[in-house]
């Protein structure tokens, strides 16, 4: 099921266009937002909110008009900002309990989610310290609280990691892989890295300078090619073997690109270019240092599409 | 005999009824009257609201114990009714407690969410900008009207309990009303002028300092116009600081001794009705452009 759909969203502020002609679909689990800074990635949050109305183009977020059904959209959409928005000397458990009031849980059932949910992001026993005494990892987990305290069926995040360290980043990415897996809750994840998306996230929409650059399920975006990547060293009493494997490999109809020892390797099924390669080095005796199926991240993919 | 155990749900899916936007705004308006106040906030947030809670009824239950324990302490006379919203020499130790709370309490109702950028969570939920107002302008209204009003209702009781009070039923729910509606008229000016201005800023100072030259600046600028240059008594109505009081003085059938005496009922109430669509109309048009995220 999609749970956000753009048709040639433009979003115009002045002579400058932050969003163009974005058409894109988000699917249900988690999506990640990625794109450098001034992508168009927060306005894209902001229209999905209905905080913003389109210059042109439609939006529906959960089956809804953001524009016209605002109220109820935004009962159901949790939403983490980038900005450190923690008024400092309030409890963490005041300040999310607040906010689920005001997203529409009932007092006393907001109180209990309240503290449910500040157990769940690990701020159990913090949770009637002000927020102002709390770590930047710590105010993140708040963030993250108050964004699903309420129950929502989808969460806006924007850079959730932002200025943590890679163990309590490590952290927060997982909690945001269990509220999807655990509880269904999907997430829109916005971020810059795209290493970090590319750990959680099960789909992608990746905005360059406004413009969609590629969407669609990370499996298929990123992953293992068929390209082998094989490392040789040229030893003495073996001179020439890397340009004889090199040769050899040429000679079977595999596609081979030289960078000094190493080889990368394609062909139309790999299990058949392994086996061609192993073939290759062991009757020239060269010597093999490393060998791996290629791989394509996501900022490979983000230095591809856009030549 | 049954086994004990502990059942601990944790966080779970809410399949229950949510609450309505009521409900949200009363949250809106409970919080913001906590921060105001300062309670649950550091002792030095509570230093205005103790400093005004102190002016306001402080003397005015010193007051209400002499009226109590001596009776008729002048001599017979009835004092004004309206003269216990402030407007007088014995009880105007009354607006210096609304100026104070208009100056360094009512700012920090909106100030703080745009300085802590509390306004994008908000605007992520399902307030609007004109809810999130709404709730704002209650919470400042409400707590300013137990300022206004409290010592006012307070003094009229003392007097009533040693039977100088309005006569029969009738006329004392007459001087009830209009003394509520007096306050009333006096809170909705000083809030709508706070507000307006404290959403020109997001520094808490600066609105404050702000406040105070717009409502103190104003009342000497209309007082030096009338009483130094010798204009037109009608220019008083540009006195943000005693208009809303002269009006008040309107409602029961009276004016003020001084200048602001000569200036017609309609005046006085454009007056005040300008002044009040001034700040609300500044702090509406300030929160319609204002980009939360």
């Amino acid at each position: 099921m999609t749970i956000l759909t753009t048709t040639g969203l433009t979003m115009q502020f002045g002579s400058q266009r932050a969003l163009d002609t974005v058409s894109i679909e988000v699917p249900n689990g988690v999506t990640g937002l990625v794109g450098a800074n001034g992508a168009g990635k927060t306005t894209l949050m902001s229209v999905a909110l209905g905080l913003r109305a389109p210059t042109t183009g439609t939006v529906t977020v959960l089956g809804l008009d953001p524009g016209r059904d605002a109220r109820e959209l935004r009962a159901r959409v949790g939403y983490g900002p980038e900005r450190n928005v923690l008024p400092e000397d309030m409890p963490a458990f005041d300040f999310v309990k607040h906010l689920a009031e005001v997203r529409g849980m009932p007092r006393a059932e907001a109180r209990g989610r309240a503290s449910d949910v500040l157990w769940l992001v690990g701020l159990g026993e913090e949770r009637f310290r002000p927020i102002g005494t709390m770590s930047t990892g710590q105010r993140q987990r708040v963030k993250l609280a108050q964004a699903i305290a309420a129950d929502p069926s989808l969460v806006l995040l924007d850079e959730p990691t932002d200025g943590l360290d890679p163990v309590q980043r490590d952290e927060m990415l997982a909690l945001i892989k269990q509220i999807s897996r655990d509880y269904q809750i999907d997430v829109l994840l916005s971020s810059h890295l795209l290493e970090e998306v590319e750990r959680v996230c099960d789909s992608i929409v990746a905005l360059d300078a406004g413009r969609l650059v590629v969407q669609g399920p990370l499996e298929t975006l990123v992953g293992d090619t068929q390209t082998v990547v094989v490392e040789l060293v040229e030893i003495d009493d073996r001179p020439g073997s890397v340009d004889a494997v090199e040769a050899r490999l040429s000679a079977a109809g595999l596609n081979v690109r030289r960078e000094l020892s190493q080889l990368r390797v394609t062909g139309d099924d790999r299990r058949t270019t392994l086996d061609t390669i192993r073939d290759a080095v062991a009757a020239e005796r060269a010597r093999l240092r490393r060998i791996e199926v290629g791989r394509r991240s996501l900022e490979d993919l983000f230095i591809e599409v856009p030549a | 005999m049954t086994a004990a155990e502990i059942f601990d749900q944790g966080y779970r899916r809410f399949d229950g009824e949510r609450a309505g936007i009521v409900s949200s705004v009363r949250s809106v308006v409970w919080y913001t009257t906590k921060s105001m106040l300062g309670i649950g906030r550091k002792g030095r947030h509570k230093v205005f609201p103790v400093i005004i809670a102190m002016i306001a009824f402080l003397p005015t239950v010193i007051i209400f114990g002499i009226v109590a324990l001596f009776g008729d302490v002048s001599n017979g006379i009835r004092p004004d009714y309206y003269e216990f919203l402030g407007p007088s020499e014995s009880f105007g130790f009354l607006i210096f407690a609304h100026f104070l709370y208009a100056v360094a309490v009512a700012p920090e109702a909106i100030v703080r969410d745009r300085r802590d950028g509390m306004v994008a969570l908000y605007m992520s939920t399902p307030l609007t900008r004109w809810t999130y107002l709404i709730a704002k302008t209650v919470a400042v209204a409400g707590t300013m009207a137990i300022v206004v009003l409290g010592p006012a209702l307070l003094l009229l009781l003392g007097y009533t309990i040693q039977g100088q009070g309005p006569d029969g039923f009738g006329d004392w729910f007459l001087v009830f009303a209009k003394l509520l509606l007096g306050g009333l008229i006096i809170v909705i000016t000083y809030c709508g002028v706070s507000l307006g201005i404290s959403s020109l800023t997001d520094r808490r100072a600066f609105a404050s300092v702000a406040v105070l030259l717009v409502l103190l600046g104003g009342s000497i600028v209309a007082g030096t116009l009338v009483e130094e240059l010798e204009m037109s008594s009608k220019y008083l109505v540009f006195d943000p600081l005693g208009s809303p009081f002269e009006s008040a003085i309107r409602l029961f059938g009276d004016t003020s001794n001084g200048p602001a005496g000569a200036v017609s009922d309609l005046s006085v109430t454009v007056g005040v009705i300008g002044w009040i669509l001034a700040g609300f109309g500044v702090l509406v048009g300030r929160y319609r452009k204002l980009s939360v995220i």
